[in-house]
């Protein structure tokens, strides 16, 4: 039988002769690490998406990283980030059902297709779910297609999340992920502003993930006291976010590491490890170097612990 | 000066190849370093040049020149 990963590629090779070079390249800088996470994503969204998974998840993510690259080239043109509030990105993106259905299949397969994030999936796996609590609750923001914290419950059979996103595309994608990864017992997702989550009650989650949300806020400072509510004294949360690096609906631009970090340490969170990574390929004489970016931090006890 | 013409002209200066010419079959298997990545700075300038602004799902599923030259025909220029 034909493995997800060698469908994939026969169908890159075949549909997008120009993504596979960048393709290719990830899988050869870590070919092992790279199969495992793509048979593993691509076997689920083979389960949800039935025969036409590989063409819709590939279409998906080379309309995803065209909409990246023309944003970052626009972005080098201008120097700064096309639009600037919710309102232009829902106009823009968020209201189109279809759209946004593309949008995080497209997303979904960043997560082994680009090499750097591979490097963010391993981190995540190794540094952070490895380390859960024993059935540690979890609370997922802003999950998208769920597929971060579906790789937690997947390697921790003890852990159980709850997510919260403002897209009903992302709740039915979660969801039928979650059922494909044989996790749904264990991974309820509600639709939901998750910057709401203050009212939500205080300190239940032994963790937080949230990634990839923070440059999509006009005032990030709020989703950090959002995690700070939710966690429980000592609790961790993996956050992740885009730096200098364009989409279409990024409004809020980071271009220094250092500044993750003070919005978490601004929120009664000490940062315990960060890992920033950046493509191997980049648009020709590019000023700014995008960049992702994760820190794994942990609520404090005290004021200075 | 027509659409092919000035194609050609965007091609070799992305390309650096004064030498290049592109037709309608024109693919990227037919031009070394042809990849995802000069596929967008191919666009950008050609935004430029041409005054359009292209949809990220147009130019992620063109075949070839001929396809790119019928979709710049779509546009307003601006």
């Amino acid at each position: 039988m034909t493995s997800p990963v060698a469908t994939l590629l026969a169908y890159a090779r075949t549909n997008h002769p120009r993504s596979v070079v960048g393709i290719e390249e990830a899988r050869r800088l870590d070919p092992e690490r790279f199969d495992a996470y793509a048979n593993l994503l691509l076997g689920w969204a083979m389960q949800v998406l039935g025969d036409r998974a590989i063409a819709r998840t590939v279409d998906a993510f080379v309309e995803f990283t065209t909409d990246v690259n023309m944003a970052q080239g626009r972005y080098e043109a201008s120097g700064s980030y096309e639009h600037k509030s919710y309102r232009e990105c829902y106009e823009a993106v968020y209201a189109d059902k279809g759209a946004m259905d593309d949008y995080l299949w497209g997303v979904y397969l960043t997560n082994f297709l680009w090499v750097h994030h591979l490097d963010l999936s391993a981190f995540f796996e190794t540094r952070f779910v490895a380390k859960l609590p024993a059935k540690a609750a979890l609370i997922e923001i802003a999950p998208g297609h769920g597929g971060w914290g579906l790789l937690a419950l997947h390697r921790r059979s003890d852990a159980r999340l709850d997510g919260f996103d403002i897209s009903p595309s992302s709740i039915e994608i979660a969801r039928a992920l979650a059922t494909a990864a044989g996790v749904s017992d264990r991974a309820r997702y509600e639709l939901r502003d998750a910057l709401d989550l203050t009212s939500h009650p205080p300190g239940v989650a032994d963790a937080c993930i949230c990634n990839f949300l923070v440059e999509h806020l006009e005032e990030p400072d709020k989703l950090f006291e959002v995690i700070h509510h939710v966690l429980a004294p000592g609790g961790k949360a993996f956050v992740s976010g885009a730096l200098t690096a364009a989409q279409v609906d990024h409004i809020f631009e980071l271009r220094r590491e250092s500044e993750l970090v003070m919005l978490a340490e601004r929120h009664g969170m000490r940062v315990l490890e960060t890992l920033s990574v950046s493509p191997q390929r980049t648009l020709p004489r590019a000023r700014f170097l995008p960049r992702s970016m994760s820190l794994i931090v942990q609520k404090r006890t005290r004021e200075d612990w | 000066m027509s659409t092919m013409d000035e194609l050609t002209s965007v091609f070799q200066q992305v390309f650096d190849d004064d030498e290049l010419i592109v037709t309608r079959t024109t693919s990227a298997a037919d031009v070394d370093g042809w990849d995802s990545l000069t596929h967008v700075s191919l666009m950008l300038v050609i935004e430029k040049r041409f005054g359009i602004r292209f949809k990220s799902a147009q130019v992620a599923s063109l075949k070839n020149v001929g396809e790119l030259a019928d979709l710049i025909e779509t546009l307003p220029r601006k």
